[in-house]
């Protein structure tokens, strides 16, 4: 009796020393210096079991892979805006990140309310779309559920502007192109924007809106990602595509990216902290 | 379930084709004639008059008001900043009419944006961008009151948005249902609005 205890407790102690790091093992970034290291979720804001467990992966992650700032994909708070909902859906969930100094940047999805730009910890300023710098990438959050006239200038200016060697990646809620058989691709969204984006050298488009994880095969040379699942999921949503290079549609994930020189390293990540999906886009294979 | 979502998408893609069958139809019927464009700009020309006179508005009471500061505000912060400014306009504005910025020639000269993009070659796309956007049916909103908390967004297509008169930071159109709405964002408050000239788009839950 006694010594089945003992294995009992051995056992634990084992699981508590691995189980905490048990996704530092699989993880595929190469942590290079002065690399830019960033996280991106999407339809997580729920205030649901789901997304703190998403959120505590994240936490065990940062360990191994010590991102600077999370990229939010829209849907950011569901159900409301008062002050319980931002503590409840993001600050709680968070807290850990938040803590260690990592930096929040939102785009809005049409759950969110439009007030959500003046949140000081969704970095807006006050825009529903915005522009900001990490070493060699530009990152440009648009509002896709408003697409005016004034946004299409303004995106088409700072594209302009932006600089040459700079990576360019663009997040916003609605994907350009998505296999989820719920929502599938904004296509009217497509036919504004994916011009520009040609024009402009655009390098990846981060979405959610669809509560899958899918990434694109590269359209016209431009690589999509559709993180949608880190709260909500829609599981067994994504059809057979072939556009999809890679899909994961059984649980909830997030993504993390590191940016040096002229390659992006990329890992989704699920729920249980298994690796689902991983790789390298090498800028200088493209035609630009 | 599934067989209820598979239901709903067989009609409302049927209704798409009825709608896409009938505004073909009409699209022959008439294009827009010559005098029906200066219309449709003395029309514009006269809504966004109106919007001016809101913003102007908007403004004064906003300024009355303690400053927003963009990057430094915490959510009842910012939605008692909301609160005060909704209802302070809506004082102001207590005898306001559904017309009193979308005027009757303002009205006809929308019908005719709204009626060219869900007709033209565009119209699938819109129609799509509507039904994947949190299409709401269930909502019936009046002039004068706030944008419901929770309430999801449906997406305006954007090329509906490129044919429709710009408007100053202060507003957006929204839709809601078959209604085009002309929401002050900042005050989350519905100005005015415009009933039934949207394509039906059955509800989806998301």
């Amino acid at each position: 009796m006694r010594r089945r205890s003992f294995h009992c407790l051995l056992l634990l102690a084992v699981l508590a020393v691995l189980l905490p790091g048990r996704g530092a093992d699989e993880f595929k970034l190469p942590l290079k210096p002065n690399s830019v290291r960033f996280a991106a979720i999407g339809d997580m804001g729920t205030g649901e079991p789901p997304q703190y467990e998403v959120a505590q992966r994240m936490v065990e992650a940062r360990r191994s892979f010590p991102f600077d700032f999370v990229i939010m994909l829209g849907d950011n708070i569901y159900g409301g805006s008062k002050a319980t909902d931002f503590e409840k859906k993001f600050e709680l969930p968070y807290k850990p990140l938040m803590d260690a100094g990592v930096k929040f940047y939102a785009s809005l999805g049409n759950h969110d309310n439009a007030k959500e730009r003046f949140y000081k910890f969704f970095n807006m300023n006050g825009e529903s779309y915005h522009t900001f710098k990490h070493g060699n990438v530009r990152f440009f959050a648009l509002d896709s559920n408003y697409m005016d006239p004034k946004q299409i200038d303004w995106i088409k200016a700072q594209l302009h502007d932006a600089s040459e060697t700079d990576w360019k990646i663009c997040f916003f809620h609605h994907p350009l192109y998505s296999s989820g058989r719920f929502h599938g691709p904004a296509t009217d969204l497509r036919q504004l924007l994916e011009p520009l984006f040609i024009q402009y050298g655009v390098d990846v488009v981060f979405s959610g809106h669809d509560h899958v994880y899918e990434r694109i095969r590269p359209q016209k040379g431009i690589y999509y990602f559709t993180e949608g699942a880190s709260g909500e999921l829609r599981r067994g949503n994504l059809s057979s595509s072939a556009i999809t290079a890679k899909g994961f549609d059984a649980d909830r994930s997030f993504m993390l990216i590191e940016i040096v020189g002229e390659e992006m390293f990329f890992q989704a990540v699920s729920r249980t902290g298994t690796t689902v999906d991983s790789g390298v886009i090498r800028r200088a294979a493209r035609a630009r | 379930m599934k067989a209820k979502i598979r239901i709903a998408r067989a009609a409302s893609f049927l209704l798409m084709a009825v709608l896409l069958a009938a505004g073909g139809a009409l699209a022959q019927q008439g294009a827009t004639s010559g005098k029906d464009q200066k219309e449709d700009a003395a029309g514009f020309k006269e809504f966004l008059g109106r919007v001016q006179a809101y913003v102007k508005l908007h403004k004064t009471i906003e300024e009355s008001l303690p400053p927003l500061k963009d990057k430094e505000e915490l959510p009842e912060m910012i939605s008692a900043h909301q609160q005060a400014l909704a209802r302070k306009i809506r004082q102001a504005r207590l005898h306001s009419e559904h017309d009193a910025i979308f005027t009757k020639l303002s009205r006809e000269a929308f019908r005719h944006a709204i009626r060219s993009t869900f007709q033209g070659r565009q119209a699938p796309h819109a129609l799509a961008t509507m039904k994947q956007g949190s299409p709401l049916t269930k909502v019936r909103l009046k002039v004068n009151e706030v944008y419901p908390d929770g309430v999801s967004q449906t997406t305006v297509p954007p090329t509906l948005l490129q044919t429709l008169p710009k408007l100053p930071d202060e507003l957006e159109y929204r839709i809601v249902g078959r209604d085009l709405l002309l929401l002050d964002v900042r005050a989350n408050l519905v100005v005015d609005l415009l009933r039934q000239v949207l394509p039906w788009i059955l509800e989806t839950q998301d």
